[in-house]
C-alpha cells in the first residue's frame, strides 16, 4: 500500500471519498430493506399460482355437494342469489356456468368479489382447492354447464406449433402475443397468463368468464384446447436466448432500455471523456 | 508547468508562409518543429503541458499500467469470446436451457473487450498524452474579393465563350430537350403502376361460398357458444392464403341470450338468428379489429384503440375509426353449413379517396 | 534554442518502414500539406458536442452487421414451411422472409447476437440523432453560416427513421406486418392519388408479393447510400467551417479553441467509437429485442395487443390513436380521418424542423454570421419553443404506448386516449410559460452573480450587530462594491470552487483534480502534494 500523508488536503480528499462511500452504502442499505420488506409483503398478497399437480388431481372419492351448497350459502349468495338465479347490479345467475366457471373464478381468488368495478380482479383464494370443486360440483348440479376438465390437459409436443398458430388466431389479440396480458376498454382488462395453470386455462376458455369470448368444445376441440396450454405453458417456461426479456412486451420496454440505459450509460461515458483530468 | 511552446524567432524569418528556411529548421527541437508545422496551418498551440514531466514517478508507473491493464482486460475478452463462441452450446433445445447463455455471454465478453480498447485509448489521453490546448483561426465569411472578382469574370467568360446569349435559337432549344431529359428519367418509373381497378371493392367471398375456420372445418350453428367468437374464412382453395385472408377474414359472432342489434338499414337481414358476421379488418387502419368483449358486446382494435358496438352494427363509438364494420349477409344452407349470401356491399377496411 | 538535435533533414530519403511507406505515398499524391493540416485541425471539446459522433459510430456498426445480416437474409414473400430448430414453429407455413430471420436466429452461430446488435444500434442511432439535434437545437449551432448542415441533419433524421422501418418490416412477422398494413392504409388514405400510390408501391392489393423485396432494396442500398452521402457532406461542412464552440475565455467568433485531432482528438474519438460499440454489443447481449419467433409470422387476421412500432415511431402511433375520427365525405370521395395524423401532422412537424433556422433567422432580423454558441437561458424564446414542441412530442410518444401502460398501472384504456387529447393542448403552451420563466430567473441570477460575487456560505456579524454572508466578488468592484464584469455568455461560476474553471469541465470525475489555485503541479497524485491549508482555493480572499 502507499503511504497516506497527513496534510490536510489529504484527508480531507479521503474523508470525503469515505463520506461518499458511506452515503452510497447506506443510501444501498437502505433501498434493499426497503425492496426486500415490499417483496416480501407483496409475495405474501399475490395468489399463488396452483400446481399442476394438484389442479389437475381430480378429488379423491365423490365431491361433496352438500359442502360445497354451505359453502355457497355462506360466501356467495348475497350476490348470486338461492337459486342461483343471479341479484340484479350484484351478480349474475349462475344457471349454466358449469363447474369449470366456479373453478375458474374461485380458484384464482377472483371469486368472492370484494368490490364492484369495471373487472374483478384476481387476488389470495379464499378456498382451497377441495372446497373450490364442492362449490363448483353445487353449482354444476343446480344449473348444469361446462365441467372442470380432468386427464391430459396438453397433449404431446408434436401439437405446439399448432397450438401457436390457434394461441395467435384466438388468445393473443387480448393477451399478448406471449401471454402477458393486455387492456381492454374502459378499464377492463385481459389478464396475464403468467400465473395460470393447466386447468385454469382451460376452464377459461370453457366458461368465457367475464368479457372472455367462450370457446366452446365445439369450436376449440379437446385436441386444439390441449395444443393451446401446452404452447402457453412451454412458452411460460422457455428461458429467452437474446438476455433479459423486459416484460416480452414488444418496443415499448425497449424503447425504455435504449434511452434509460443506452443514452444514460453513454451520457456518463462523455462526461467522464470531457471531463478535466 | 511548461510555457506554450512557440519558437522565439523562427517565425519572423519567413517571408512567406509555406517556405521553411532548412538550416534554421535544422536547429530545431522536435516539439518547435511540429508547432511551426501548425503555424502554418493556422493552429497556435497556447498550452502543452507533459502530463508527467518528472519521469519514472510512481504516478507515471500507476497510469501506465492502467492503461495497460485496460488492454490487457481487452486481449483477454477477446479469448473469452472466441474461446465461448467455439465452445458454448448454442443450438435451440426445447428441453434444455443451456443454449439460452450463448447470446448474452458473447455480448458481455465482446463488450468488454470493446470497453477494453475504448477505455484504454481515452485513459491514455486523459492520462498520458501532453496536454494541449490549442487554437486556430477562422477564415470564415466571404472570399477575399480578389478571388470572387476574378471567379465570376471566369464564369462569365466562359459564357460568353459559349456564345449561348447571343445564340436565341440554342436557347429555345435546350430549354425544351432538358425537359425531355426529365422524361427519360422518370417515365420508365410508370412500370410501378399498377391500375387499382376493383380490387378494393371485391373481396373473396360470394353467394354460396361457405364458411370455414383456421383448420378448414365448415361451421354449423352450435358450433359457437352463446357469447362465443370464430375467425372464419371463405372455403374456397386459396380461402387461407395471404392474399385473400388480408381482405376477406370476418368474425363470427354469436350473440348472447337477451342481446339485439339495432341493425343499419337494409341490413337487417344480414345476420341469422343470433349470428352475426363482420369483416375483421378494422375500418380505420387494417388492424384485425379482434378483441372481443361479450359483455358489453363492443370489439375493440388493439392497433388504436377503435371500439365497435356490436349491439349497434359495429357501429364505432370510441377510438379513430370513422366507419361500421362491414357485415357480410350469412344463411344457413340445406345442409347445415354457413354459407354466405354474396359479397360485401361495401368495401372492407380503411378508407380511401374513392369510397363512397 | 534547441535542447536536443534531431537528424530531420527535410529533403533526404526516409529509412524507416513507416517513413517509405509515406514517401511512397507522397511521391504519387503530393499529399503532405493536406495530411498535416488534416491531423491539425483543432476541435473544441465541450462533452455535448459529442453526440453527433454516438449516431456515426452507430451507422457504422448498423453497415457491418447489416452486411453480414444480409448474407443469411432472403427478402421473398414466397411461402414455405418452417424446418429449423425453434420447434415451436414447425411445420408453420411462413414467408422466406420470416423463415430466413428465424434462420439466422436459431440455426446461424453468433446470429442472434449479430441481429441484436444491429437492431440496438438502429435505435440507437435514431436517439443519438435526436438528442444532438437537440443539443444543435438549444445552443443554437444552426444559425449562419451553418442551416444547409442543419437541413442534411433535418434530412438524416428523417432517412434514419424510414430506413428503421423499412429494417424492422423486413423480417415479415406478426409485429412489423401488423405495422406494414397500416402503412398501406396510410398510403391508401392519401386523396386522388392514395389507391394508385398504394397499387404502385405493393405491386396490388395488401399485400401482394412485391413489398419486402422492394423495402429489402430500399433499406440496404437506396437509404443508406443517401445516408452516407449524407454524413460525408455534414461531417465535411463541420470540418470546412469548423465546429462551433461556447463563449469563454480566449474564444471568439473567429477563432477555435480546443485540441487538435491527431493526437488528442483522434485518440478519444477512436476510443469513444470502441466504447459505442461495447455499449450496443452489451445491451444485445443482456437485453433481448426484437424476438420475432415469440410474434410468430405475418398473418393478416391475427394481431397482438400491445401493438406498437419501434419507439421513433412511436410518436406516429401516438397521433393516430388520440386523434378523432373525423372522416370527411362529399359525392362519391372519402377522405380518410388517418391521413390527418400520420400524414399531414409529420408533414407539418419536419417541415416546420426544416425550416427553423430561416424562420428564426426572420423573426430576429440576425443576417450574422455565428460560431459561437448560446446558452439556452440565453435564448428564452427559442428555448421555450423547443420545450413546447418536446412536450407536444412526449405526449405523442407516450400515447403511442397508451395501452400497455393503461394494463400495466390500472388506468381505463378510455381515460388514456382522453387523458393524450386534453395534453396535447394543455401541455405544450405550460412547458413554454414554465421554461421562459425558468430562463428568465437563470438570466438574473448570472447578472445578480456577476454584480454581488459568489455566497461563499460564510456568515459574519458585523459589529452592528447585522448578520451578514460574505461574498466572493468575480472581478473589480466599484466604489458601491458592485461587479463591473459584463456578461459575455459563458457560464457564471456560482460556487466557490469553480471560480478557476466555470463549468467548462468537470472537476475531475471519479477522483478530484486539485484546483490549479493550490500551486505548482508536479505530476503527482492529488491528494499527495505537499500544501498548506488555507491556500487560495475554497477560501475567500477578504471577506470585507
Amino acid at each position: 500500500m502507499t503511504e497516506r500523508p497527513s496534510t490536510t488536503k489529504g484527508r480531507r480528499a479521503r474523508s470525503r471519498m469515505r463520506r461518499r462511500i458511506t452515503g452510497a452504502l447506506a443510501l444501498a442499505a437502505a433501498l434493499g430493506s426497503v425492496g426486500v420488506a415490499y417483496a416480501t409483503v407483496a409475495a405474501a398478497a399475490t395468489p399463488k399460482a396452483q400446481t399442476v399437480a394438484a389442479a389437475n388431481a381430480p378429488a379423491n372419492g365423490p365431491v361433496d355437494v352438500r359442502k360445497g351448497r354451505q359453502l355457497y350459502e355462506t360466501s356467495c349468495i348475497t350476490c348470486h342469489g338461492q337459486n342461483l338465479q343471479g341479484v340484479l347490479d350484484r351478480g349474475p345467475s349462475l344457471i349454466g356456468v358449469g363447474a369449470a366457471s366456479v373453478y375458474f373464478q374461485v380458484s384464482t381468488g377472483r371469486m368472492p368479489a370484494t368490490q364492484q368495478g369495471a373487472q374483478v380482479p384476481q387476488k389470495k383464494p379464499r378456498f382451497d382447492d377441495s372446497e373450490t370443486r364442492q362449490i363448483a360440483a353445487y353449482v354444476q348440479s343446480v344449473g348444469g354447464g361446462p365441467e372442470i376438465p380432468t386427464g391430459d390437459l396438453r397433449g404431446s409436443d408434436a401439437n405446439l406449433a399448432e397450438g401457436g398458430e390457434l394461441f395467435r388466431l384466438n388468445c393473443a389479440s387480448c393477451h399478448n402475443f406471449a401471454g402477458r396480458g393486455g387492456a381492454l376498454s374502459a378499464g377492463k382488462y385481459a389478464p396475464s397468463l403468467e400465473g395460470a395453470s393447466d386447468t385454469v386455462l382451460w376452464t377459461a376458455m370453457l366458461s368465457g368468464p367475464q368479457n372472455m369470448p367462450v370457446f366452446s368444445d365445439n369450436q376449440l376441440t379437446t385436441e386444439q384446447k390441449q395444443a393451446i396450454t401446452n404452447y402457453i405453458q412451454t412458452l411460460k417456461a422457455q428461458k429467452d436466448p437474446g438476455g433479459s426479456s423486459i416484460g416480452r412486451l414488444g418496443p415499448v420496454p425497449e424503447g425504455l432500455v435504449i434511452w434509460v440505459v443506452g443514452i444514460g450509460a453513454i451520457m456518463l461515458m462523455i462526461l467522464w471523456i470531457g471531463a478535466k483530468s | 508547468m511548461t510555457d506554450a511552446v512557440r519558437p522565439p524567432s523562427t517565425r519572423e524569418q519567413f517571408d512567406q508562409p509555406g517556405e521553411i528556411d532548412l538550416e534554421t529548421y535544422r536547429d530545431l527541437t522536435l516539439e518547435e518543429q511540429a508547432a511551426l508545422g501548425t503555424e502554418l496551418d493556422g493552429v497556435q498551440i497556447v498550452h502543452r503541458r507533459e502530463r508527467f514531466p518528472v519521469p519514472g514517478t510512481k504516478a507515471e508507473r500507476r497510469a501506465e499500467r492502467a492503461v495497460a491493464a485496460c488492454f490487457v482486460l481487452a486481449f483477454l475478452a477477446a479469448v473469452a469470446f472466441v474461446v465461448c463462441y467455439v465452445v458454448l452450446p448454442w443450438q435451440y433445445d426445447i428441453n434444455s436451457k443451456s443454449y439460452t447463455w450463448f447470446t448474452p455471454v458473447l455480448g458481455v465478453t465482446m463488450a468488454l473487450s470493446l470497453f477494453g480498447f475504448g477505455i484504454g485509448a481515452i485513459l491514455w489521453a486523459k492520462l498520458l498524452i501532453t496536454e494541449e490546448e490549442t487554437v486556430q483561426e477562422r477564415h470564415s465569411g466571404r472570399s477575399t474579393p480578389e478571388a470572387r472578382a476574378t471567379t465570376a469574370a471566369v464564369l462569365t467568360d466562359g459564357i460568353t465563350m459559349t456564345g449561348l446569349p447571343r445564340r436565341s435559337l440554342l436557347q429555345r432549344v435546350l430549354g425544351l430537350s432538358v425537359l425531355a431529359l426529365g422524361a427519360l428519367a422518370i417515365v420508365p418509373l410508370g412500370g410501378l403502376i399498377k391500375k387499382p381497378r376493383d380490387a378494393l371493392f371485391v373481396t373473396g367471398w360470394s353467394t354460396g361460398v361457405r364458411l370455414m375456420t383456421g383448420d378448414r372445418r365448415l361451421v354449423r350453428p352450435g358450433d359457437i357458444e352463446a357469447g362465443g367468437i370464430e375467425t372464419v374464412f371463405p372455403a374456397t382453395p386459396d380461402g387461407l392464403s395471404t392474399q385473400v385472408v388480408a381482405d376477406s377474414v370476418v368474425l363470427l359472432i354469436r350473440l348472447r341470450p337477451g342481446q339485439t342489434v339495432r341493425a343499419r338499414p337494409g341490413q337487417q337481414d344480414f345476420g341469422w338468428e343470433d349470428y352475426l358476421a363482420y369483416s375483421k379488418i378494422c375500418t380505420h387502419a387494417g388492424c384485425p379489429a379482434s378483441l372481443y368483449e361479450q359483455q358489453t358486446g363492443r370489439l375493440l382494435c388493439p392497433c388504436h384503440q377503435s371500439q365497435f358496438d356490436l349491439l349497434q352494427d359495429a357501429q364505432p363509438v370510441f377510438g379513430p375509426a370513422a366507419r361500421p364494420l362491414p357485415k357480410l349477409a350469412i344463411t344457413v344452407d340445406d345442409e347445415g353449413y354457413f354459407v354466405a349470401k354474396g359479397d360485401f356491399t361495401e368495401p372492407i377496411g380503411p378508407s380511401f379517396w374513392e369510397r363512397k | 534554442m534547441s535542447q536536443t538535435t534531431t537528424e530531420r533533414p527535410a529533403g533526404k530519403r526516409p529509412t524507416s518502414a513507416l517513413g517509405r511507406a509515406a514517401d511512397w505515398a507522397d511521391e504519387r499524391y503530393t499529399a503532405s500539406r493536406f495530411v498535416r493540416s488534416s491531423l491539425n485541425k483543432v476541435f473544441p471539446d465541450n462533452w455535448s458536442f459529442m453526440m453527433g459522433e454516438i449516431a456515426l459510430y452507430s451507422f457504422i456498426i448498423l453497415i457491418l452487421t447489416g452486411t453480414y445480416l444480409a448474407f443469411f437474409f432472403d427478402p421473398s414473400m414466397t411461402e414455405v414451411r418452417y424446418d429449423g430448430s425453434y420447434s415451436l414453429l414447425r411445420g408453420v407455413e411462413m414467408s422466406r422472409a420470416y423463415d430466413s430471420t428465424l434462420n439466422i436466429s436459431f440455426d446461424v452461430r453468433g446470429g442472434l447476437l449479430m441481429r441484436q446488435i444491429h437492431h440496438w444500434s438502429a435505435l440507437l442511432f435514431v436517439a443519438a440523432m435526436v438528442a444532438h439535434m437537440l443539443r444543435v437545437f438549444f445552443t443554437g449551432g444552426f444559425r449562419k453560416p451553418r442551416e444547409v448542415n442543419w437541413l442534411l441533419g433535418v434530412g438524416l433524421l428523417t432517412f434514419g427513421i424510414l430506413e428503421g422501418f423499412a429494417g424492422y418490416s423486413l423480417p415479415d412477422d406478426l409485429l412489423s406486418g401488423t405495422g406494414l398494413r397500416i402503412a398501406y392504409a396510410i398510403i391508401l388514405s392519401i386523396p386522388v392519388v392514395g389507391t394508385w400510390l398504394a397499387f404502385g408501391l405493393f405491386g396490388s392489393e395488401f399485400p401482394g408479393v412485391d413489398i419486402l423485396p422492394r423495402l429489402y432494396i430500399v433499406h440496404v442500398l437506396l437509404i443508406p447510400g443517401i445516408i452516407l452521402a449524407f454524413i460525408a457532406v455534414h461531417v465535411g461542412l463541420v470540418v470546412l467551417q469548423k465546429h462551433t464552440q461556447f463563449p469563454g475565455p480566449g474564444r471568439r467568433e473567429d477563432n477555435v479553441v480546443g485540441e487538435r485531432m491527431y493526437p488528442l482528438y483522434g485518440a478519444k474519438g477512436g476510443g469513444f467509437f470502441f466504447l459505442i460499440f461495447g455499449v450496443t454489443a452489451a445491451l444485445a447481449g443482456l437485453f433481448q429485442i426484437n424476438p420475432i419467433w415469440l410474434y410468430g409470422p405475418y398473418n393478416p387476421a391475427q394481431v397482438s395487443s400491445g401493438s406498437q412500432p419501434d419507439w421513433y415511431m412511436g410518436f406516429l402511433d401516438g397521433s393516430t390513436r388520440i386523434f378523432p375520427a373525423w372522416e370527411i365525405r362529399f359525392w362519391n370521395y372519402t377522405i380518410s380521418p388517418l391521413i390527418w395524423p400520420t400524414v399531414v401532422l409529420p408533414g407539418i412537424l419536419f417541415t416546420l424542423l426544416a425550416l427553423y433556422p430561416f424562420i428564426e433567422a426572420r423573426m430576429t432580423k440576425d443576417r450574422s454570421v455565428h460560431h459561437l454558441l448560446q446558452r439556452p437561458r440565453d435564448v428564452p424564446v427559442r428555448t421555450s419553443l423547443g420545450a413546447m414542441a418536446l412536450a407536444f412530442y412526449f405526449v405523442l410518444l407516450i400515447s403511442g404506448g397508451n395501452d400497455i401502460i393503461a394494463d400495466k398501472f390500472d388506468i381505463s384504456l378510455n381515460a388514456m386516449t382522453w387523458i393524450g387529447r386534453i395534453s396535447i393542448i394543455v401541455l405544450p403552451p405550460l412547458a413554454y410559460s414554465a421554461t421562459y420563466l425558468l430562463c428568465l430567473g437563470l438570466q438574473r441570477h448570472d447578472r445578480e452573480v456577476l454584480e454581488h460575487g459568489v455566497e461563499t456560505g460564510i456568515i459574519k456579524r458585523l459589529p452592528s450587530g447585522e448578520f451578514i454572508e460574505v461574498h466572493q466578488p468575480l472581478g473589480p468592484v466599484d466604489e458601491h462594491g458592485h461587479g463591473e464584469l459584463e456578461y459575455a455568455g459563458a457560464p457564471v461560476p456560482k460556487r466557490m470552487n469553480r471560480i478557476t474553471n466555470p463549468g467548462r469541465k468537470a472537476i475531475g470525475f471519479l477522483k478530484q483534480v486539485p484546483d490549479p489555485g493550490d500551486g505548482p503541479d508536479l505530476g503527482t497524485e492529488a491528494g499527495e502534494t505537499d500544501q498548506e491549508a488555507g491556500q487560495l482555493a475554497g477560501r475567500p480572499k477578504n471577506p470585507d
